[in-house]
């Protein structure tokens, strides 16, 4: 093990352990306040055993994952293409770019009373939320992606008569890819946050409903849980983000490292 | 066939009447396998002449046509090797060289095949799977320079395509091209500022002046080197020795430097 992790590890057990002294020895923090770890752990039994807020953790885990992929997924499918497009159109950008301006600025939270006003309170709003975050990034390093190619590089694959869906393919997206991987680690961020967010103005399950509940119930056991399932999710899914984006950009990791 | 001809060629950049006028005028024919070198000095637009040929930019005026037809687009007639390689950096050199076949709808086995004999030719053997960042700027260059010869081009172009190696690099790839060009003719558009380079390699050499840039003068080299039989010399520094190629280096730096007085003056 290398001394940085030994450091962290050490830091870790550090913060642990002052935790449970001062919640649970001298009580200088009063447990309505925040949990002590026994509060904390109990609380995960009740969730995982008999559940809370209509449903076991699994159920919520499930429910907010399912929702952050399918709005991500639905995001960085418009997005991203959007993006290439008004990177490489002049006249695609000059007329979509003034709308996006527009929209741009909005706080993706914003969107949400609109949403639920025009899809209620279920999934369908959530992904519409989620959608609007995540979009922005992905339509913002897209387009940045292609701009930034080197010109030369797109002069000789003209040259060398590339047709235009293998320059898409082959010279347009992994060349924007550094680019269009930035975006999808901002677009997963914005999707998490979003859905929360939303998840805590109305859901019936979902890790924000979860915190919901709890803070009504005036449980700060359960609402620990819930921040720690939640960054647990969410830095799951990252990590996955990361190896797909290490696989994609090998070629580019490896020449940054050779340099 | 692969001749090329600059007919009145002329290029002002912003509006006709107060832009700035870059090329005016411009004159050239450049014979079907011929080694044309232009030299010139910066700022006379050298490399925009080539980017005519290429069909990466247009003249305002004249007409830049190879084989008697216009040229309008960019294509695989025309390889391009650039000054800064150009090559994909997330194709292994295989990819890179195979992309211009691909295109052109060369079956696999005789694209193999193919690459195989450029990458011996260029000295490239063993490097097929090697990404562009592994290897060094002077081999980047020749599998720039497989990558345009490859297609069989009628012409190739080469704006300065030496310019970013250092100078060992340098001249042994101007043997190489050399060794290339006599083994292998095609229509050279060559575009530097060392006047030695020019001088070594080509059949004829441009000599370009500027504000407004234009050809000022063409100096033929080939009937004096086939004369004193430069080829027999295999190494550069001996034939830079010759008195034939000082004479006609001495030359050609006489008509630049006549540039260089009139931008001071």
């Amino acid at each position: 093990m290398s001394r940085k992790a030994v450091v962290g590890g050490a830091t870790i057990f550090a913060a642990l352990a002052l935790w449970y002294v001062a919640t649970s020895v001298t009580q200088m923090i009063s447990p309505g306040r925040f949990p002590s770890p026994a509060d904390t752990w109990a609380a995960f039994g009740q969730i995982t055993g008999v559940g809370y807020a209509n449903g076991v953790l699994i159920d919520h885990v499930l429910r907010s994952v399912t929702l952050v992929t399918l709005g991500f997924l639905v995001a960085i499918c418009t997005g991203v293409p959007l993006g290439l497009w008004m990177g490489w159109s002049r006249k695609a950008e000059a007329l979509i770019n003034p709308v996006f301006l527009i929209i741009r600025p909005i706080p993706p939270l914003a969107w949400i009373p609109l949403a639920i006003l025009w899809l209620g309170l279920g999934d369908m709003a959530k992904i519409l939320v989620i959608w609007f975050a995540a979009f922005v990034p992905s339509v913002i390093n897209a387009y940045a992606g292609v701009r930034n190619l080197d010109k030369t590089l797109i002069e000789a694959a003209q040259m060398l008569g590339t047709p235009f869906l293998t320059f898409v393919r082959e010279i347009l997206l992994p060349g924007a890819s550094p680019m269009i991987f930035t975006g999808l680690r901002l677009s997963l961020q914005a999707s998490w946050t979003t859905l929360v967010a939303a998840e805590l103005v109305g859901a019936m399950t979902g890790l924000g409903r979860v915190l919901n509940a709890a803070q009504q119930d005036l449980y700060p056991g359960m609402i620990l849980v819930g921040m720690i399932v939640v960054t647990l999710c969410g830095w799951l899914m990252t990590a996955a983000l990361g190896v797909a984006e290490r696989r994609a950009l090998s070629w580019n990791t490896a020449s940054q490292a050779g340099e | 066939m692969g001749a090329i001809r600059f007919d009145n060629v002329g290029r002002i950049y912003g509006n006709k009447q107060d832009g700035f006028e870059a090329l005016k005028g411009v004159e050239l024919e450049i014979a079907d396998k011929e080694f044309m070198a232009v030299v010139g000095p910066s700022g006379c637009g050298k490399t925009t002449c080539l980017r005519f040929v290429a069909g990466f930019d247009r003249p305002t005026s004249g007409m830049v046509s190879v084989d008697g037809v216009k040229v309008t687009k960019p294509g695989p007639d025309r390889a391009v090797v650039f000054q800064q390689f150009a090559l994909m950096p997330w194709k292994t050199v295989r990819e890179n060289i195979e992309l211009g076949l691909r295109n052109k709808g060369v079956p696999r086995a005789e694209r193999r095949e193919r690459i195989d004999r450029i990458l011996a030719l260029m000295n490239l053997t063993g490097y097929a799977d090697a990404f562009p960042h592994q290897l060094s700027g002077g081999m980047q260059q020749r599998v720039s320079i497989a990558r345009a010869y490859v297609l069989d081009p009628e012409v190739l172009l080469m704006d300065e395509p030496f310019g970013a190696l250092d100078a060992q690099t340098r001249v042994v790839m101007q043997e190489e091209l050399v060794r290339l060009a006599r083994r292998n003719p095609r229509t050279v558009m060559f575009i530097t500022h060392a006047v030695e380079e020019a001088v070594y390699l080509a059949d004829r050499v441009a000599i370009m002046a500027r504000q407004p840039g234009r050809v000022k003068e063409i100096i033929d080299i080939r009937s004096i080197r086939e004369a004193e039989r430069w080829d027999d010399h295999e190494k550069i520094e001996d034939v830079m020795d010759l008195e034939s190629f000082v004479h006609l280096r001495t030359q050609i730096w006489r008509s630049l430097r006549q540039e260089k007085a009139m931008e001071i003056a």
